[in-house]
Order: structure tokens, then sequence, then C-alpha cells
């Protein structure tokens, strides 16, 4: 009897790592195939891919994703700065005051707007931003992706702060420094780690969101505009629209700007893993 | 002048449900070393924190009764203000890590506008090093970080922190429960050269390292006060049983 | 016991802390007050009929929302497949510099944006079902309905809830593997204690944690009901409504995002699209909060 349960033992070790395997393999392959699609494109066009404008649909040439990368940087360059701000202010208050019922209530809010579906997010700034502009902008897009990024920016705030060992607020209170000063000399400081990390994670999810842009920012990509109150083009816009078209040119461009969007995301989260590891607290 | 930097009468304290100091009176006497004497859980720690009002810190805390400390009424005053005079050092000791030593000492200096240029940042971090007896063996290395130091030579800079504020009161949290023995004399030798300046409280279970410092003792048992007085009476003959107990050892 | 001081601190972080507040507030309305034309005007039809016909202002959502619904359903067997496995190997068979690295793969994988998800799905991975599961499936089995119809090109309700419920599965292994990892080690000590072999003690772990793996499977369920851009990719986009996995569809996320734009041209279309996503809304919402006390209070019951 004991060489039976021995063996469902082993049987059951070989089976989980093997579905495991199975399990990590579709990213493996996604990142392969995305890399390897899409570099393919970006060498052919060089420097262009980053400049110029992209392709009409029958064009040889690849021409490029400038107004898109352009409009990515714009909409991330308005959204992460409120975003932090927005998300640091909520963490620092429920932080410093975990019990009030107004804590309370903002970790059950930040989990309920995590939840709604960031399409959903992208028909709301619509209504009531896009229609009384009665235009797309760079401006309604940061709206919808600030909104999307918000809980998560409060949650990773708010799990950052909560970790700094209680010893040192204290401290801080016993010579006499005032809340903010605590907050902005002591506590901030001490947990900038994790705060570098929260940003970073943030800025991730901010470049890589689609729907919340899809009736937002406007898709505009016959130029490069700087300018947030017009309508502007974004990265994950561009690939949803071209992979889904008819035409070969574009698919091929959307693979480019996959692997684009991959290795830009892939740098970020080493860059986070790399922060994590040096803390010495 | 008040002789009295503190004064406690009828002293309740609530965490929760839990009461924890059960009708507190004590009075201690300005420039000198006061011992709150006790087994662990006896609330020691909780009386130092209704001193300088870091109970306030603390979930579902409530304190009833008479505290006056330093002349004020604590429960009236602003609690920022208070603590401007008092200083602290925990049980394990908390230098603020990304701070170099000078910058730990300097932040509650000039917080407390006992400094207002470099030259007498400088001179203020410099008295308070060698008061906490820790100047010798850190002055080449000012600009290190705490984490580059002992246990025991983090505590000393905690003191020297503390005392950079120029309180008038110095309260101490077991402050040698976490340090080698060697640094732990040194830590009391400082501790004791203070009382000119300053008024101490300290909290400790050791009965033996009470009698090295103590001018006053109080014993605290199960929230309450059991008996209070000058350290040689109470040493050389206790009147209750339960500091009898604690002199002995067995609790 | 807040001196003065203290409220005003307070009160300088509560209103951009309220923020957070508002922006729900303000969602929810929206999306809510939208909805009421449509719903009043077509009635509970809107919900129980399956047609998208603006030119003759008829609506029925039934495709999209069932859609929805059963590649979710979809999406979590598959994640669960994957996770559970994944999270017993991770927190029982690694250790030191593998466990780092394969949990650092399911992080990235967690964070990867969905549209790259998209693009490998719509290029590879339906394909590749239609090749290796779906044709074989039906060639074999096409007496159940489930399998009962030709897969034309492998854009179907399967091909999208499997390709969502990969791209949950790192989110839904961190909730398990958090939950097991959290339970306290004289469990584990006392199942090897009485004699258990790994596989057993697994076995009374994992059941002492289920409660926390099915709220993780409800939180991923309300994730998957909401990811458009997977969907729109793999579902094949018609309105589409029968029992055969492998026929295209709709969900509701899918739906809007194809129709949204061109739905001002049209008195109620807005509206019904209003109305499909308040349905889903409510259900994520509800869930979650579901998913999340739930694990709480399994926290607390556990972690004596």
């Amino acid at each position: 009897m004991y060489n039976w349960r021995k063996l469902i033992d082993k049987l059951f070790t070989y089976i989980v790592i093997a579905v495991s395997i199975v399990a990590i393999s579709p990213v493996i392959h996604l990142i392969i195939t995305v890399l390897l699609n899409g570099t393919m494109v970006i060498v052919k066009t060089g420097i262009n891919f980053f400049i110029s404008l992209p392709p009409t649909p029958f064009s040889k040439d690849f021409g490029g994703i400038a107004p898109a990368i352009v409009g990515s940087l714009l909409m991330t360059f308005i959204s992460l700065p409120i975003t932090i701000v927005l998300g640091l202010f909520a963490a620092i208050l429920t932080t410093e005051f975990p019990k009030n019922t107004i804590s309370i209530v903002i970790d059950t809010i930040a989990k309920s707007l995590a939840s709604i579906p960031t399409i959903a997010v992208s028909m709301i700034v619509y209504t009531i931003i896009v229609v009384p502009m009665k235009s797309f902008s760079a401006l309604a897009g940061s709206i919808a992706l600030t909104i999307v990024s918000l809980p998560y920016a409060y949650t990773y705030f708010s799990t950052t702060l909560r970790s700094v060992p209680f010893t040192y607020r204290e401290a801080a209170f016993s010579i006499a420094m005032s809340r903010w000063s605590t907050v902005l000399k002591i506590l901030i400081p001490v947990a900038r780690r994790g705060i570098a990390t929260a940003i970073l994670m943030t800025l991730a999810r901010i470049l890589g969101e689609t729907a919340a842009l899809l009736f937002t920012a406007g898709r505009f990509r016959n130029g490069v505009t700087i300018s947030p109150l017009a309508p502007a083009d974004a990265i994950p816009l561009l690939i949803f629209d071209f992979v889904l078209s008819p035409y070969e040119i574009w698919r091929q461009v959307a693979w480019g700007a996959s692997a684009l969007l991959l290795l830009s995301y892939m740098i970020i989260f080493f860059a986070v893993k790399f922060l994590v590891k040096e803390v010495k607290l | 002048m008040n002789l009295l930097a503190v004064e406690m009468k009828n002293v309740n304290v609530y965490i929760g449900d839990r009461h924890i100091l059960k009708d507190v009176t004590l009075k201690i006497f300005n420039n000198t070393v006061f011992v709150i004497m006790g087994p662990s859980g006896s609330g020691k720690t909780t009386l130092l924190r209704v001193i300088n009002r870091l109970i306030d810190l603390i979930e579902g805390a409530r304190v009833e009764g008479y505290v006056k400390v330093l002349g004020f009424d604590i429960m009236k005053s602003d609690p920022y203000e208070l603590r401007k005079n008092i200083g602290m050092v925990f049980q394990i000791p908390n230098p603020f890590p990304h701070l170099t030593i000078y910058e730990n000492i300097a932040i509650a200096a000039r917080i407390n506008g006992v400094a207002k240029d470099k030259k007498e940042l400088d001179n203020i971090v410099r008295w308070a090093l060698e008061k906490a007896m820790l100047w010798d063996e850190v002055r080449n290395r000012l600009h290190d970080y705490p984490h580059q130091l002992s246990g025991g030579q983090r505590q000393r800079l905690c003191l020297a922190r503390a005392l950079a504020m120029k309180p008038k009161l110095l309260l101490l949290d077991e402050p040698t429960a976490n340090i080698d023995p060697v640094n732990a004399r040194k830590l009391e030798e400082a501790i004791v050269s203070l009382k000119d300046e300053v008024t101490v409280i300290m909290v400790t279970h050791s009965p033996y390292q009470a009698a090295r410092v103590a001018d006053y003792v109080a014993v605290f048992y199960d929230g309450k006060v059991v008996e209070q007085g000058p350290a040689q009476q109470l040493f050389l003959r206790p009147s209750t049983e339960i500091t009898q107990k604690l002199l002995r050892g067995e609790i | 016991m807040l001196s003065r001081k203290d409220k005003l601190f307070f009160m300088s972080l509560l209103p951009l802390s309220l923020s957070l507040l508002a922006i729900l507030i303000i969602s929810i309305a929206v999306i809510g007050i939208r909805s009421i034309d449509s719903i009043s005007f077509f009635g509970p039809k809107l919900y129980t009929m399956n047609v998208w016909d603006p030119e003759a202002e008829v609506y029925g959502l039934l495709a999209p929302i069932a859609g929805s619904i059963v590649t979710s359903v979809i999406a979590i067997l598959t994640a669960s497949f994957f996770s559970i496995p994944l999270t017993i190997t991770i927190a029982e068979y690694l250790k030191g510099s593998t466990k780092n690295i394969v949990s650092s793969i399911v992080e990235l994988m967690g964070g990867l944006p969905t549209i790259i998800y998209a693009v490998w799905a719509s290029q590879y991975l339906v394909l590749f079902l239609k090749q290796y599961v779906m044709d074989p499936l039906h060639s074999y089995l096409s007496f159940i309905p489930l399998f009962s119809c030709k897969p034309v090109t492998g854009f179907s309700v399967l091909a999208a809830g499997i390709s969502i419920g990969i791209s949950i599965t790192p989110y839904v292994t961190a909730l398990i593997l958090e939950a097991y990892q959290s339970i306290p080690s004289t469990y584990r000590e006392a199942c090897y204690g009485i004699g258990a072999t790994r596989y057993e003690s697994i076995k009374i772990l994992l059941s002492l944690a289920r409660p926390a793996i099915i709220a993780a499977l409800v939180l991923g369920f309300a994730r998957s009901l909401g990811e458009t851009t997977i969907a729109v990719t793999t579902i094949g986009n018609s309105m589409n409504l029968n029992l055969c996995l492998f026929s295209p569809s709709y969900t509701v996320s899918a739906l809007i995002a194809s129709q949204f734009a061109n739905a001002y041209l049209y008195p109620y279309a807005e509206s019904v699209l209003y109305a499909g996503m308040l349905i889903l809304v409510i259900i994520s919402i509800l869930l979650s909060l579901y998913g999340s006390t739930t694990i709480i209070r399994w926290r607390s019951r556990v972690i004596v």
C-alpha cells in the first residue's frame, strides 16, 4: 500500500509541473513571436519607423508610427503626474488615518473602480468630455487614462506607505515633527523605492491601455500633433486598428508597434525588479 | 519654577476594551532620574507614551485623568508644541535610515529651532554626540549611514538625536533591552550624566539597572503603581510583596 | 484624540483624496442615466432578444450578454486549469532562483498590455486552436451540441474564452498563491506530522484555501467580463446566438468596441450600448466586492 501512495505522489508531481510548463509557454511564445515579427519590421524601416507617418493601405513602404509615439508620450505626460498626485494623496490619507470611515470608503471605492471595464471609462469620458468639446482630444484620452490607472496607483502607494515600520513614525513624532513634515521628510523618503516602483507600474499600465482610448483620443494619424486639445493617436490604439484591418502592410506595422510596446513594457518591468532588489531597511 | 516635571493624578488609560493603566498617581521631580520598573505587560511603555502624547498614534486609545507635564495640562495643549520639550529613546533603535549620522541629529535640532546656521548646527551635533558618549567613535564618519553602526552605537545615536532638541524631559523606553552589555553600560553612564540638564524618566524591567541609575523608583504591576519613592529606600526596605518579588527576580 | 493640527492635516488631504469617490459616482451616474432611454423604450426585451439593427431601430442584446458570460466561464476554466498547478509548482516544488525566475515570469505576464495578447491570440492562437482543438472535436464529437458547428475561421467563443483565460491566468495565480502562502506553517507541519505524502498534504492545504480559491476565480471572472481588446480580436464579432462554441459571436465589450463610434447616428443605439454596459458594470462590481470580502474574511479566519 505504501508504494501505491508514493506512486500517486510522483505522478502528481509530474502532472503538476507539466501543466505549469504548458501554462507558461503561451507567454514565452508570445514574447518570441512579437519580438521576431516586430523587430523585422522595425529593422527594415530603420529610424523612419519612429519619425514617419503610417503608410496608406497599398503602399510598399512601412512608413512609421510617429503620431502614435508622440500621442502616447503626450497623454502619458499629462495623465501620469495627475494620477500620481491623486493616488498619493489618497494613500497618505488612508495610511495616516486608517480607522477613519473615509479611509475605509476610499479603499472600497478603489476596488470597485478597478472592476469597471476600461471600455466603460471610454464611453463615460466620451459622453462628458468629447461630446461637449465637440472633438476627440489627447486631453480626453488623458482623462480616461487617469481614471483607469488611479485605483491601481492608489493601491500600490498605499501598500508601500503601509509597509514603512511604525517605529519611524514614532521617532519622527518624538522629535516634534509636524504631520506633513513626517510624511514628506521621513515616510516618503524611507519608502522611496516602493514609491518609485509604484510610479513605474502605473506608467506601464498607462502606456499599454487600449480600450480607454477607443472613443476619446480620436486616432488622428495623418500628422503629428502636440496640442492636448486636438485629436491624437496612441501606440496601443494604432495596434488595435491595424491588426484587425484587411491590409497586409498595416498588419505588419501593427507587429512593429507591438514589439515596441512590448520592449518598453519589459524595460519598465526589469527596472522595477532591479529597484526592488535594492531595498535595505 | 515648578519643581515637578511630571504630575499624574488618577490616570486611567484604555486601548480598545483593555484597561492598561489603572488609577495611576505619580510625582516626578525636576533634574532627577526616575525609573519605572516592572515586569513586561505592566503598562510601563504606555505610561511613557502618555507623557509625550505619542499614545495619540495608537488606535482606540483613551486617556482619562489629570496629567501635567512641564507645567502644561497635556490634554489641553497642542501635542506638537509639547513634544518640542520632550525627547524619547525607544526600545529598538530607530535612527532614520535614509539620513546620515549628522543629518539624523541635525534634523531634530533644525525642526525645533535650536540651531539656525551651519556653524550652530555643527556645534549642536558635536555636543549631542558627546553627551551620548558617541562622539569619539564617529567623529570622522559623520556622513556615514546608521546601518553602518552597531546596535549599541545606533541607540546612542538615537539618544544624541533626542538631546539635540535640547529637551527638558527625556523619556527612555527600555533603551538597553536590545543592546550588548558593554554598550549598555556606556548608555547608562551617559544617562546619569544628563541629570543636570534634563529630567530623565526611564523604563526598565531590570531591577539591577534601576539600582544603578535611579534617584526615584516607581514599581508597576498590572497597570497599577504598586510602590514609589526614593531609590535607596525602596531597594533597602521594599514595602510590598510585589516589589520584593521583583527584586528577587521572581517576576 | 485628534488635536487641531491633526484635523487640519486631515482636511488638507481630503479634497484630492475624494477624487476617487467623485469619479466612481460620476461614472455610475453617467452609465445609469444614459441607459434609461433605451431601457424605458424597449423594456426587458432589450435583454432577451437578439438583434442589432440600428436602421430599423430594433435592438436586443442577448447574444453579446450570453457571449460575455460564456467566454468568461471558459476563461475562468482555462485560468483555473493553469493557475492551480502553477501555484502548487511555485509554492511547493521550486526553491531559490528558479522560484524567483518563474514568479517573475508570471508577474511579467500579469502586467503585459492586453493588446499584445490580442495581437498574438488573433494571429497565432486562433489558428492553433482551430487546427488542433476545434477541427478534431468537430470531426469526432459533433453530436454534442457544443461542438456541432463547423469551425470556419476559428474566431469563436471558444477562442476568445481561452485567449482571455490565458491573459488572466497570472492575476488568478497571484491571488491563489498569496492565499496559499499565507496559510500558517503549522497546518503544513500538521500534515507531514500525520505521515501524509506531499500530494496528500497539498490536497489538504488546497481544501483549506478553497474559499480563497473560489474568491480568486470570482474576481477573475469579473475581470474577464470587462476584457475588450482580446475579445474583439478573437470572437468574430457577429450577433450569432447558438450553443456551439466554435461559432463566432459577440461580447458586450466587443459589441461596444465595434459599434459605439457610429452609434451617434441612430437615436437609441448609444443608449442601448450603455444599457448593455450597465449590466456588465453591476455584475462586475458586485462580484469584485464579493470576491475581495471573501478573501479578507477567509484570511482572518485562517491566520489566527
